[in-house]
């Protein structure tokens, strides 16, 4: 693709080059503060409204939140369980999205409008909280996985690339004999990587960042994930409960905040490269039938 | 499940009933109790582990194995809710105040209730009834109240520039505004430049909140968020002190003695125009002093002293002392029936509390380990020197223990020693300020009553009259707005509540 | 028209007619179909314990729910709590400015999504385009605390270098974080700054599957930059487009309670209502479950009501709608 060497067109290309490089930067400049944040001192963020680096380095606030064991085993736990949830709830969508993409299957309009229908109505946090525990699932890891195993948004996504798809590449292997769950995992599935690795993002950031599942389901603190952790240092302080904060409560320091929030943010953003790889054009469509 | 709400829901009808019935509702005694499960908010950045020397500690004190679920405070009323609804319900529940939720669910009988319980238990019997009375649900305990020293007022200024001014430090309303005058006129800070200001407000939302605005209505003399007046309790802001309050605020607002972003300043960042030197004086509760002097001793340790002062409240127009107390409590530790059957089982637990608020359990929960963390000195806790490992640990989970600590009967364990002289004298400058303080302090008459229209719209209504406050201040409506706004209080349901919270007030006087 | 938009209109119209297979006795359409109903199966049973299972706390609305008592023992109450709601002299006051914020949100934050993803499609240096596609995602795992505290630093009366610059180049002396005229302006702002660039990525998938030989094609016949984006971009995402306006459309009643909670002030509250601030007023800090609960139920009907009527609305002209 080299031929776009009009006049207009390297205007274009600057001027978008310019604004998309600006754009990186304001959405990135309020990390850096929060990551230099979490090596300065108290004193220092008080006085300074914005640096992007401490002029007195500490690492006060990182030795507070690793003074127990506790940070570091939410921060593995949180991965594996990331990790493992992400593959099985794509495991669900992807099967439940394959059959509802062919138009001709009885009873897909039924099951469409049931899954857009609790897409926007729920049962609400009790009565999910009483089947999670009539199921045994309490306290175990499973509960943080399966009641989100389907998210209707993307399993109608999903369906919707699937049904974009040629209907020639299926027809195509039917005719040599092929079943449809082997036209899903040979066909499909490599032809929607893209799709694929964009919904793995969102369900391994939709764990990630859950907290009302191990706040409800977890009473175990030794098995809490990191957003227990994160979500207290970064709810405001009159959102807490009902406003009942205890007096004696002094808040923890900003640069404990900011390296909790550091902690919590970085791996899920150092995930994203290595997907983004599947989001290279033109792999798709193109490269099959060339 | 369903059975199990059922039969709650029957015993809850005929709850009073059934307290008998209950004490004998299992035929054999209750078994000893050998572990206690408590649920409780943690506030640090994380809670303590399993594991832990304070934790190992507190068995052997109790002699109990404790099985302690924290809970993040950001989120502790929804997991209240939820475990209420469950059935593995702790035995102690760490309860945070008289939120509508919780009154529901104690007037629904999910909690015992210990009215003419506690006083055969000695940690447990309180030396302050009247704060016992305030956390009660109209008379009625339902939890061991979590003391909380109730005067906690303060006015802090910087020192510096009340030096350089040659002033004296605030006595009355009229030496606040005097010196939030000249902070902000007279070039305190010796730049050359007019960018000072007297007072630092930040956005802060209800009423009776402790806000800055309550504490100077409560100086002028308008009570309490609920006043007597003429036999009757009526609220603060329907007095002509709380009016004549916010003149005198809106007067120091209109000639910027007062950040003109008063209305959303971030609250977070208050400590800021102190310690750049912007703003000169901060109305909060005691224990900023001290946040504010270690910003100072973090910038230059060889220098923060006399950087900052403090005073307690202020007297009033009226050159009487009328001292913002807290209501004295930050709520209370609860015990579901539904954990706790019988009354011999209720008995256990309670003696487990005794015995967690005890001077042993005081020291372990607020001070931490002997040797390990801190050691006696003159009567005070010293922090151990170099902070080791196992000393840092036990400092960091401590933070949280402290959440299960009563004192009922006064503070059970050592004041902190501070790390230096000047701290020090400030630290008992301040314990002294607030106990001359405590002598006038006008309480909330009207704080153990619990009116079922306010527990229902309450929250909406004081928006009302907190939003004119702001408004009045900030010169968007007058007055006369502002007394509308006091009208549509009552008329939008305000009435109502005045006169259940009066009813409520004469039946139990 | 190019010829690539003629060859995919041609190979739609190849696809094998679905609907005469309808038509058979349902046996022999499973027993077709067995392999397909068996994958289906798992979704199924997913949907109907996990979704479907606990939708009886739906009846919580009819209720006075006490969480001691339980959805089954606390009392029935009929439908006191939307008579309750709908006669709330504050009614029409939330309703306009939800429905305000949800326009604006639709209207203006939607399609900027679209724009960026465009925008970034037309990257060549594919360092540059990696880059940027990684930080404007940040942004979406800042909590709303930061964006707030952010955004006062930035507007703050008199110092705020946003507050200096603008009130500079309009020559006027706002306090945007007052002034109730500029509570909606600073909350898309807020809303673009954080989820645009997430946004983008569901869009950038989409374009990941267009066919690149439509491009080569498209050069070959002389088309332009911005033709080959209208003639066979857009198109290629058409769908992708329409279902997520669909599924927007359907929750635009949810604007969110945090990140207006915090923008909220007595000055600008009359604006700054919404559903969801109200929700949580009742519900968390006056205790009343049952009506919230009833308040998110009327959200939820409506939200049912806009995803099906713009699903029909697609379908009537011919677009792929959600199903």
């Amino acid at each position: 693709m080299k031929i776009h060497n009009t006049r207009g067109g390297r205007v274009f290309d600057a001027v978008n080059y310019v604004f998309l490089a600006l754009i990186g930067i304001i959405t990135l400049l309020p990390f850096v503060y929060v990551f230099a944040g979490s090596f300065a001192t108290e004193a220092e963020i008080t006085r300074r409204a914005f640096f992007v680096w401490p002029e007195q380095f500490t690492l006060g606030s990182y030795e507070y939140i690793f003074a127990t064991p506790a940070f570091t085993r939410a921060l593995v736990t949180t991965i594996l369980v990331t990790a493992v949830g992400t593959l099985v709830q794509l495991a669900f969508t992807v099967t439940m999205a394959y059959p509802l993409a062919k138009k001709s299957l009885r009873g897909r309009n039924v099951i469409l409008s049931l899954v857009v229908f609790a897409m926007v109505f729920s049962g609400g946090m009790i009565p999910t909280f009483l089947l999670v525990k009539d199921l045994g699932l309490l306290n175990s890891y499973w509960a943080l996985i399966l009641p989100a195993a389907i998210n209707p948004f993307s399993l109608i996504i999903i369906k919707n690339f699937f049904q974009e798809l040629p209907a020639e590449l299926e027809e195509s292997a039917k005719m040599d004999g092929a079943t449809e769950i082997g036209i899903l995992w040979r066909i499909l599935l490599p032809l929607s990587k893209p799709v694929l690795a964009t919904f793995a993002l969102f369900y391994a950031v939709g764990i990630w960042n859950d907290f009302m599942s191990p706040l409800l389901y977890l009473s175990d603190n030794s098995k809490w994930t990191l957003q227990m952790y994160l979500r207290q240092v970064t709810a405001a302080s009159d959102l807490l409960g009902t406003g009942n904060v205890d007096p004696n409560y002094i808040p923890p320091e900003q640069g404990i905040k900011f390296a909790v929030i550091v902690v919590a943010t970085l791996p899920i953003l150092i995930f994203y490269p290595f997907l983004q790889k599947h989001f290279a054009k033109g792999m798709l469509i193109g490269s099959v039938k060339g | 499940m369903i059975r199990r709400k059922l039969s709650l829901a029957a015993a809850v009808v005929t709850a009073a009933a059934l307290s008998l019935t209950a004490c004998s509702g299992g035929d054999a005694p209750a078994a000893d109790l050998t572990s206690v499960s408590i649920m409780a908010p943690f506030l640090e950045a994380q809670p303590p582990g399993a594991d832990g020397a304070v934790q190992k500690k507190l068995e052997e004190i109790t002699g109990k194995q404790v099985k302690i679920n924290w809970a993040p405070n950001a989120s502790y009323e929804d997991k209240t809710n939820i475990t209420l609804a469950g059935s593995d319900i702790p035995q102690v529940m760490v309860i945070q105040g008289k939120s509508p939720g919780f009154v529901k669910n104690a007037q629904a009988g999910a909690f015992w209730d210990l009215t003419g319980k506690l006083d055969k238990y000695p940690n447990l019997k309180t030396t302050y009834p009247d704060i016992q009375q305030n956390a009660s649900v109209n008379g009625k305990v339902y939890g061991i109240f979590r003391g909380r020293a109730p005067m906690r007022t303060a006015v802090m200024f910087r020192q510096d520039w009340l030096d350089k001014l040659g002033l004296q430090p605030p006595k009355t309303v009229e030496d606040l505004y005097k010196v939030a005058k000249a902070f902000t006129e007279q070039d305190p800070d010796g730049n050359g430049k007019n960018d000072t200001y007297g007072i630092t407000i930040p956005k802060w939302g209800a009423l009776g909140s402790n806000s800055p605005y309550d504490v100077i209505e409560e100086w002028f003399g308008a009570g309490n968020r609920w006043t007597e007046r003429d036999g009757k309790l009526v609220p603060s802001f329907e007095t002509d002190e709380f009016l004549q309050a916010d003149r005198f605020i809106k007067k120091m607002v209109d000639e910027k003695l007062i950040n003109p972003d008063f209305a959303t300043f971030d609250s977070t960042k208050w400590n800021e125009p102190f310690f750049n030197g912007k703003g000169g004086i901060i109305v909060d509760v005691d224990s900023r002093v001290s946040v504010l002097i270690n910003l100072f001793k973090q910038a230059d340790p060889n220098n923060f002293q006399n950087k900052v002062g403090f005073v307690g409240n202020l007297e009033g127009p009226d050159g009487k002392l009328h001292a913002h107390p807290t209501d004295g409590y930050s709520g209370f530790l609860a015990v579901p029936k539904a954990s706790v059957r019988t009354e011999a089982e209720l008995d256990k637990v309670l003696e487990f509390l005794n015995t967690l608020n005890g001077k042993d359990a005081g020291i372990l929960l607020n001070n931490g380990i002997e040797g390990v963390n801190f050691t006696v000195v003159d009567g005070k806790a010293a922090p151990v020197k170099p902070e080791t490992d196992a000393s840092k640990a036990v400092t960091t989970d401590i933070k949280s223990y402290a959440q299960l600590g009563m004192n009922v009967a006064g503070n059970q364990f050592y004041p902190v020693k501070q790390p230096t002289d000047y701290e020090q004298q400030v630290f008992d400058k301040r314990t002294d300020v607030m106990a001359a303080d405590l002598k006038s302090a006008v309480y909330n008459p009207a704080a153990p009553y619990v009116s079922a229209t306010y527990v229902a719209k309450g929250a909406q209504l004081d928006n009302i009259v907190a939003d004119a406050r702001i408004k009045y201040l900030a010169g968007q409506i007058d007055e006369q707005g502002l007394k509308d706004a006091i009208k549509l209080w009552d008329t939008s349901g305000g009435d109502k509540v005045k006169e259940e919270i009066n009813k409520l007030w004469q039946d139990n006087k | 028209m190019a010829a690539p938009v003629v060859e995919a209109e041609a190979r739609a119209a190849n696809r094998p007619p679905v609907r005469e297979r309808k038509n058979g006795r349902f046996s022999v359409h499973f027993a077709h179909y067995k392999w397909l109903y068996l994958l289906l199966l798992p979704g199924v049973v997913y949907f109907a314990v996990f979704r479907y299972g606990p939708m009886y706390g739906v009846s919580i609305a009819f209720k006075d729910y006490v969480p001691f008592l339980g959805v089954n023992g606390s009392p029935w109450v009929g439908v006191q709590n939307f008579t309750d709601f709908f006669a709330n002299p504050d009614f029409p006051r939330l309703l306009g400015n939800t429905l305000i914020l949800a326009f604006l949100n639709l209207g203006i934050a939607f399609p900027l999504t679209i724009v960026l993803a465009l925008l970034l499609n037309e990257v060549r240096l594919s360092v540059l385009k990696r880059t940027v596609q990684t930080l404007v995602y940040i942004p979406h795992f800042l909590s709303w605390t930061i964006v707030a505290s952010l955004s006062f630093l930035l507007f703050a009366l008199d110092i705020g270098p946003l507050f200096q610059f603008l009130n500079n180049v309009m020559g006027t002396n706002i306090d945007f974080l007052s002034d109730p005229a500029w509570f909606r302006p600073l909350i898309v702002l807020q809303d673009i700054w954080k989820n645009t660039g997430w946004g983008t990525i569901i869009f950038l998938a989409a374009l990941a599957t267009v066919d690149q030989d439509q491009y080569e094609a498209a050069i070959i016949d002389g088309a332009g930059r911005f033709r080959r984006v209208w003639h066979i971009t857009l198109p290629a995402i058409r769908s992708t487009i329409i279902v997520m306006l669909i599924l927007a459309i359907g929750q635009m009643l949810n604007t969110g309670f945090e990140q207006i909670y915090l923008m909220t002030n007595a000055l600008n509250r009359e604006v700054a209502d919404v559903f969801d601030t109200y929700v949580y007023f009742v519900g968390i800090t006056q205790g009343a479950y049952s009506y919230s609960t009833a308040v998110g139920l009327f959200k939820s009907l409506v939200g049912i009501v806009l995803i099906f009527g713009t699903n029909w609305l697609a379908k009537r002209f011919n677009q792929s709608g959600l199903f």
